[in-house]
């Protein structure tokens, strides 16, 4: 399969077939390639990722977009796509101004590493993990673990009728392991997940010593406590913490909510809604955060966005057309999933900076309350501005100590009152970016990065 | 009207370019997608058609007990790019191990799709129409309500033509429709100045029910507009009543894994004749369940679909498996084969995934517990749980739970005010002696609901787990 590039002379004249009839129109293209190795204690699969290839046209049609993508970058594929864009164009009516600035970024960027994965070779990522595997069925009780590595190589070409072109390849990698314990009919697991932009560097993580310590904790899990319930303090490990900052937070900065009023932070701009050590990020421009992004897809260069900046809350994220009805700019947030999908306003990595409390500092000032460690999932509420996530497993704090190994949890409450109720973040020490990925609604997912240092705070926990 | 029947000959074109001695398969989709998103009660934006034609190349090689399987997918439907998908399903091959002992691909076509119900004609035929006219009564029916819009939502119908073809001779092909729906209804206004509520509302469906949208739109402003005034719920071991909608996220995709043969597999599949539920639960899977979200004439092995029970009066009885797990245990092919699973939701493109063994629509038979009423009249002091914000479980430990975005308190057995944040949870399947929901099932309803993979009647549990005030 050759370079994305190799198709931009026909996506070019695609464009501009549609030119005389829309005061602005973009093409994004995409191409994707990569492998995936899945490997248990019964069974190796091998995979490869899909070599999906496409491309996906939208116009301004005088009230709003109209868009229309193909599978196909041959160019009678991309005439129908064409011809579908030029029908509908027909049909509207209405001002003609395109909203927002159009980008005129002109660049190319590729991942930059010393160990690419596509040059590693299927035989060393099946010695990762077959090493993997064994380091986890070491442990004495842990019968099964389930490892998965991965890389994802994801060309994407933006060209506008304002002059934008962008190239990007971005290079991601991820790998996780997840020992499984089996006791009586009872089910347990653990896991070490991450991954990030890069090369085989990305894999360092996975070393003996973390995944004997992760398979110990599965095997403890089988015995786990109930957690507690009821409203209590809480301390989110990094990776919580993370989840908190994406999906309790960053969903409601997401500035289409505001301009379709279904934002609760829409009123408080500017107000100050935390501590003045809190500090909450947007940053598409992370070297190697698996949510970073060259450039968004209305051309615009990736960037950091700062959204609480010292306590205050102080920005949103923008498109185009949420930057000229909230008479700001673009922040370089506009993302497509894939070429499939609609351009939405969208995080990139999204995290808790680091302030100075150590874990033990942080723990003696919790006094009482629960350790949330290992999120799972978590669901945004843009409009009520409560907030849910789920984590694997917890410790009890009491008295100062950590003391008993809880099961899963879910934690809920009001955003708000969490920010207000923050009694510290921890140092850089446990700092991260995790590698997930987030919808808008129940749709449209796509790579997203959390992270943070631990957090604490209370609010109300429950069984999951 | 013309009755669409399988046209596409996407796989049998790319087996035409296959030259190999091992058996194969080849699981390919013509798809068109349209899409109107909203913003308020405007139109956001129309997107269609979305095409995409695309395919999977699966090949095995069976030895000394045990199966090597490569896979991959493509939209490079030219010689050159067929070529390179076989090489890579070979590569990767050559690195797989899978305990099946033999790979029995189907060879026959089914009988006839006709009379199977997964199509929705109209949309078929006018597509970007059908779904405009969907979508203006979908609107109107928010006319005269003031403290009430839709804030975010999209309607997105997907029209597909899938098309098998193996080495053991089977060429078949079938059509689909789909509707995934998604609105955030607000509820707002008013001179007490509350804060503005929410009812988020997902379902998929085969098909546009127009008909239905002025009592579904009644409903979500009721619940939306609850939201406003809703308290958070009390804390303790509760009984919870649970409609067919909260079930369908949290039932299947625990239910579907447990009793699978990938689960056997690995030891987590239950035994047959464990008691894992209440005496008088009985869960069935249907794969011809009439517009069922995962119905379809065969699975996506070819495998023609039909009924297993699962669970029968409490105690497990039969597992699903695919072509590969029943090779592995000398059973035969359930027609339990899904591909694009994600997040125990099916994804509108299959063929990038190989695929993997699951439930298609759960079925929960009905019980005597009455109407809804009167379930919540058995719990006397309880929850009815309406949503959860994210209740999909863990299948492997089978935990589930989530915040409710929107419930009611049940006082003196009747429904009270309404109940929202806190948390509800616990765990779906346990072992013997161990709590868990389907053994703590006290009442079922008499009237069966289809929603989304499941279809069910409203379940009266003693007791779930609620964190509240």
């Amino acid at each position: 399969m050759n370079d994305l590039r190799s198709s931009e002379a026909d996506l070019k004249h695609a464009l501009l077939r549609i030119e005389p009839q829309t005061p602005f129109a973009e093409v994004m293209a995409e191409r994707t390639r990569g492998e995936l190795l899945s490997l248990d204690a019964r069974s190796v699969t091998p995979g490869a990722e899909p070599r999906l290839q496409g491309a996906v046209f939208r116009a301004w049609g005088g009230s709003r977009w109209v868009e229309a993508a193909t599978s196909s970058l041959d160019a009678v594929a991309l005439g129908v796509a064409v011809q579908s864009i030029q029908r509908e164009l027909g049909h509207r009516t209405g001002p003609s101004k395109v909203p927002g600035e159009s980008a005129t970024t002109v660049g190319e960027w590729s991942t930059d590493s010393a160990h690419p994965m596509r040059s590693l070779g299927s035989e060393e990522v099946l010695k990762l993990a077959r090493d993997v595997l064994g380091w986890a069925t070491a442990v004495p009780g842990i019968r099964d673990a389930r490892v998965q590595l991965g890389w994802a190589d994801n060309e994407r070409l933006y060209l506008n009728t304002a002059g934008a072109r962008c190239y990007q390849n971005l290079n991601r990698v991820r790998g996780s392991v997840a020992p499984i314990a089996i006791e009586n009919g009872k089910v347990e697991f653990d896991y070490l997940s991450e991954g990030g932009l890069g090369g085989r560097e990305q894999l360092n993580f996975l070393t003996e010593a973390r995944v004997h310590e992760i398979a110990g904790n599965a095997k403890e899990l089988l015995h786990a406590k109930s957690p507690p319930t009821g409203t209590m303090t809480v301390l989110l490990d990094p990776g919580v913490a993370g989840l908190f900052a994406h999906e309790s937070f960053g969903h409601g900065t997401e500035a289409d909510q505001f301009v379709r009023d279904r934002s609760y932070l829409k009123p408080l701009v500017g107000q100050v809604v935390g501590p003045d050590y809190l500090t909450l990020v947007d940053n598409g421009a992370h070297p190697t955060g698996w949510g970073s992004i060259y450039y968004d897809d209305e051309g615009h260069p990736g960037q950091r966005t700062e959204l609480i900046r010292k306590g205050q809350f102080v920005g949103a994220l923008h498109d185009r057309e949420t930057a000229a009805a909230m008479h700001t700019h673009a922040t370089g947030n506009t993302r497509r999933a894939d070429f499939l999908s609609r351009a939405f306003v969208r995080m990139t990595n999204t995290y808790v900076e680091p302030c100075d409390w150590s874990f033990e500092e942080l723990v003696a000032e919790a006094k009482d309350g629960v350790i949330l460690e290992h999120g799972t999932s978590g669901i945004e509420d843009p409009q009520g501005g409560q907030m849910q996530f789920k984590v694997k497993k917890g410790h009890r704090i009491e008295h100062g100590k950590v003391t008993d190994l809880v099961a899963s949890m879910a934690l809920s409450g009001s955003v708000l009152s969490f920010l207000r109720s923050i009694r510290g973040i921890g140092d850089k020490k446990g700092f991260e970016i995790s590698p997930g990925y987030c919808g808008k609604g129940h749709s449209d997912l796509l790579t997203s990065g959390t992270g943070g240092a631990y957090l604490l705070s209370s609010a109300i926990v429950g069984p999951a | 009207m013309t009755v669409p029947t399988g046209s596409s000959d996407t796989a049998s074109r790319v087996a035409e370019r296959i030259k190999l001695v091992e058996p194969w398969e080849v699981f390919a989709e013509s798809i068109r997608r349209f899409e109107i998103h909203l913003n308020g009660r405007e139109i956001e934006l129309e997107r269609g058609p979305i095409s995409i034609e695309g395919y999977g190349i699966r090949l095995f090689r069976t030895k000394n007990g045990r199966t090597e399987t490569g896979f991959q997918a493509s939209t490079d439907l030219s010689e050159e790019g067929i070529r390179t998908v076989v090489g890579d399903a070979e590569a990767v091959s050559k690195h797989s191990d899978f305990p099946a002992k033999r790979v029995d691909l189907p060879s026959q076509a089914p009988r006839s799709s006709g009379d199977l119900e997964i199509v929705d004609h109209h949309l078929w035929e006018r597509p970007s129409e059908s779904l405009r006219d969907h979508v203006h009564a979908l609107l109107a029916a928010f006319d005269g309500k003031r403290d009430v819009l839709p804030s975010f939502g999209s309607i997105r119908a997907t029209l597909t033509d899938t098309s098998f073809a193996n080495s053991a001779g089977l060429r078949y092909s079938y059509p689909q429709t789909s509707v995934d729906f998604e609105i955030a209804v607000k509820a707002f206004g008013g001179p007490e100045g509350k804060a503005p509520g929410e009812y988020w509302v997902n379902d998929s469906t085969r098909r546009l029910e127009t008909s239905r949208v002025t009592v579904d739109v009644d409903q979500w402003c009721t619940y939306a507009r609850d939201v406003r005034r809703a308290v958070p719920p009390p804390t303790g071991d509760l009984p919870v009543v649970l409609p067919p909608d909260l079930l369908s996220t949290i039932l299947p995709s625990v239910i579907g894994y447990r009793f699978s043969g990938a689960a056997r597999l690995r030891h987590f599949a239950p035994e047959p004749g464990s008691e894992l539920g209440a005496p008088q639960l009985t869960i069935r899977d249907d794969g011809r369940f009439p517009w069922g979200v995962s119905s379809s004439p065969v699975d996506d092995e070819g495998v023609p679909h039909g009924r297993r029970t699962l669970l029968e009066h409490g105690k497990a009885k039969d597992l699903l498996y695919d072509v590969l797990s029943a090779g592995a245990f000398d059973e035969s092919a359930t027609g339990s084969a899904l591909r694009g699973l994600t997040l125990g939701h099916r994804d509108w493109i299959r063929f990038s995934s190989p695929p993997g063994t699951g439930s298609t629509t759960l079925v929960v038979d009905s019980g005597d517990g009455g109407s809804d009423l009167e379930l919540v009249e058995s719990a006397k002091d309880g929850v009815w749980v309406q949503q959860l914000g994210w209740a999909i479980p863990d299948p492997l430990s089978g935990a589930f739970g989530g915040e409710i975005r929107i419930g009611y308190r049940i006082r003196n057995g009747k429904l009270a005010e309404p109940v929202r944040g806190g948390t509800m949870g616990g765990v779906v399947m346990a072992p013997p002696g161990s709590p868990s929901l389907l053994r703590g099932v006290a009442g079922i309803g008499s009237t069966a609901t289809l929603s989304d993979a499941l279809c069910s009647p409203t379940l009266l549990v003693r007791n779930l787990t609620v964190a509240g005030a």
